[in-house]
């Protein structure tokens, strides 16, 4: 089991109670809206958090006081949707992430990085537009910008979180933002923005 | 003027590219030497310069709106008692 890492925690039931209580349960927002933009629906959403919870009380003696609890319920979050959400409802990815890293580590990667919109458009996106944009985004590139960007974790957090190396958290990370940035110019477009370089 | 010596290093020894130092500038993940050094650099780079600003735009767009709402108030009931009822 995945969880069961680190020297193991003796922990009485009044502990316990303390450890989820306020370790554990102040993180049920993040939770939620994690489950949220990673299933794009409520009630699975709930069902996620729900057994994320609960397996954390489970094998709460994996986890010791004191250390990032956030990190640790996003893992088994995200272990969770893999396992056995996603194994239910779709198939696995088709994103060609050997070529998302070699493009990013190759020569090409810094022509791209002159954007083609503009602060001015952004700040009129004033509605749903940035969230149905992320929503729009591959599930595990979605997943790396609501890590970063939303829930401000550092690159090591997230290299554990989703048991990938720190090199391709970045070059995911990288090639989330692109595609996310090409979204929001085709919303600019469509509000009247005219492409934006001259 | 030129700039000053660059503090970005990659570990392979490959030349660090603009956007790998525009990326650690975004998240935060670089030494007051690094976001002083980047600072001098967008003056003299017109890409990075106008990046940084739309990439920071949009950092603070997702944090702003993509928060979502707060976790339903009868979930934590649910889970306390699918926790106590597995303790029984």
């Amino acid at each position: 089991m995945e969880l069961e890492e680190g020297p193991r925690q003796s922990y009485n039931n009044r502990e316990k109670e303390e450890v989820f209580n306020n370790e554990f349960l102040p993180h049920i927002n993040s939770m939620y809206n994690f489950g949220y933009r990673l299933t794009l629906d409520r009630d699975d959403a709930k069902d996620l958090v729900q057994d994320t919870y609960f397996k954390a009380f489970r094998f709460i003696e994996s986890f010791q006081k004191g250390t990032n609890a956030k990190a640790w319920l996003f893992r088994i979050l995200k272990n969770s949707f893999i396992n056995d959400y996603r194994k239910k409802t779709k198939e696995p990815t088709k994103v060609d992430y050997q070529e998302v890293e070699s493009y990013y580590n190759s020569e090409d990667v810094d022509r791209q990085i002159t954007p083609d919109l503009r602060v001015d458009a952004l700040k009129d996106m004033i509605g749903d537009e940035i969230s149905n944009a992320l929503n729009a985004l591959d599930v595990d590139f979605r997943t790396v910008i609501i890590l970063c960007d939303l829930e401000g974790f550092k690159y090591e957090e997230m290299a554990k979180i989703l048991d990938i190396p720190i090199g391709t958290v970045r070059s995911r990370l990288h090639r989330a933002r692109q595609l996310l940035k090409e979204k929001l110019s085709h919303y600019a477009k469509s509000m009247g923005y005219k492409n934006t370089e001259p | 003027m030129s700039e000053p010596i660059s503090p970005f290093t990659s570990t392979s020894g490959k030349r660090v590219t603009c956007m790998e130092m525009l990326q650690l500038i975004l998240d935060g993940q670089v030494t007051s030497e690094q976001r002083e050094y980047f600072k001098a650099h967008m003056d003299n780079c017109m890409p990075c310069f106008k990046s940084y600003q739309v990439d920071m735009a949009i950092k603070q767009l997702v944090k702003d709106r993509c928060c979502g709402e707060d976790a339903p108030g009868e979930l934590i009931l649910q889970i306390r008692a699918q926790i106590n009822q597995k303790k029984a």
